[in-house]
């Protein structure tokens, strides 16, 4: 049972507004739990950089917007926030350790110009023919976001415009474009 | 609050439409246990080949079996609705362990009589082949209808959740063959029924993260 006058109650009439399409309610419930969502996340991640806190929060709230149908308003809207951010904050755990997983620690990086590895020329890099083909073969949206966002170097949102799409759906297409092409490339070689 | 987060703010706000709010998780296990009981029921009526199951009626195991294997269904489905919604307590996972042990336990005197006369190497586990396939076919509608719906909630614990609706489409599958099937050769019925919707349900589970993920979520909310 929620008592009025609670914060758990005004989330849970601006979250009620928001599902009814009130983006005004919308913009300022999500305003006013994104600071609690950033306390959380640097309480439970200590060792994040702010960027990295940032992307987190953020990802919580996509994942907020994604299943905001799912509230209740005659539950408590506490308890569904959190049951949402524990969930992303252990994804984003395990995003981090698999990553992490990857990751070489190198302790002198040759980036000077002195150093003849870090002087390799560009065009020796890689095979643009066997690139091209690749982004090619790719399914059609992942093919237009490539060529958009990487090689016409559009924005975003120039890029949704001229796609017709959201530009969600570009940064899943792109993703999964880049996914496909690392592994055209590495069977290739 | 940083400059990065609140535009973004201002585009999730941007694309907010009106969404219809997910019914209660009893509604929606009510609405679904209505479809496969329609399906299954369906099915059985379009099936050349009846039981008469009058004098099985009489039989409490039997009768056990049935509710146990029907309520363990129940269960499961009200479960798994529940698991895609934040919020409620992780504890609605374990309903349906109570009437699942009631189903293995009303299948315990009868297995105990047969290890009694057979012995373990005399057994008899020789089955009607179709019963498997059979509980897939009559599970198969149930099972997908529980896809989309769990679709629909928040993908918090997709093998347990995935799981659960496999164990609630297996289940009601199970209680239509038995209908059709009233055998009551207790270790055949302990491998072949509840051995296959254990099977199903593990399978289920297993594959929970590819069709109950949080990517395919947030890639339909952008898409509505």
């Amino acid at each position: 049972m929620k008592n009025p006058g609670t914060p758990d109650n005004h989330f849970g009439e601006l979250m009620k507004a928001a599902q009814e399409g009130d983006a005004a309610a919308y913009v300022r419930l999500l305003e006013e739990i994104t600071p609690r969502l950033r306390q959380i996340v640097r309480a439970q991640r200590r060792f994040l950089e702010t960027e990295d806190v940032e992307d987190l929060v953020q990802d919580i709230l996509l994942s907020v917007h994604a299943v905001r149908a799912t509230y209740d308003p005659q539950r408590p809207f506490i308890p569904w926030l959190l049951a949402i951010t524990r969930n992303r904050l252990a994804d984003g755990g395990r995003r981090y350790a698999r990553s992490a997983a990857h990751e070489v620690t190198v302790e002198n990086l040759a980036v000077t110009f002195a150093d003849k590895s870090a002087n390799t020329p560009m065009d020796e890099y890689g095979d643009v023919t066997a690139l091209r083909e690749a982004v090619a073969s790719l399914p059609p949206i992942q093919r237009d976001a490539i060529e958009m966002l990487k090689l016409r170097e559009m924005s975003l949102k120039e890029a949704a415009a001229e796609s017709n799409t959201t530009v969600g759906a570009l940064k899943v297409a792109t993703h999964r474009a880049i996914t496909s092409l690392r592994k055209i490339l590495v069977k290739e070689r | 609050m940083t400059g990065n987060t609140q535009q973004f703010i201002r585009q999730l706000a941007e694309q907010a439409a009106p969404v219809r709010k997910l019914p209660r998780p009893y509604t929606r296990a009510a609405a679904w246990i209505g479809l496969s009981v329609a399906y299954i029921g369906l099915v059985l009526l379009l099936m050349p080949e009846r039981h008469d199951l009058s004098s099985r009626l009489h039989d409490p195991l039997f009768i056990v079996e049935q509710l146990s294997g029907l309520v363990t269904g129940i269960a499961a489905a009200l479960a798994a609705f529940t698991t895609v919604v934040p919020g409620y307590d992780r504890k609605w996972a374990i309903l349906p362990l109570l009437p699942l042990a009631i189903w293995l336990g009303s299948l315990g005197p009868g297995c105990i009589d047969e290890l009694n006369q057979f012995g373990i190497q005399g057994l008899p586990l020789r089955h009607n082949p179709w019963c498997v396939p059979f509980i897939v076919l009559l599970g198969a509608i149930p099972a997908v209808a529980m896809v989309v719906m769990l679709r629909r909630g928040a993908p918090l614990t997709p093998r347990l959740t995935a799981a659960l609706g496999g164990l609630a489409a297996a289940g009601f599958a199970n209680v239509g063959v038995r209908v059709t099937h009233p055998e009551d050769v207790s270790v055949m019925l302990l491998v072949w029924h509840v051995g296959s919707v254990i099977v199903l349900s593990s399978l289920a589970g297993s594959a929970g993260e590819y069709f109950l993920n949080w990517r395919s979520v947030i890639h339909a909310s952008e898409k509505s």
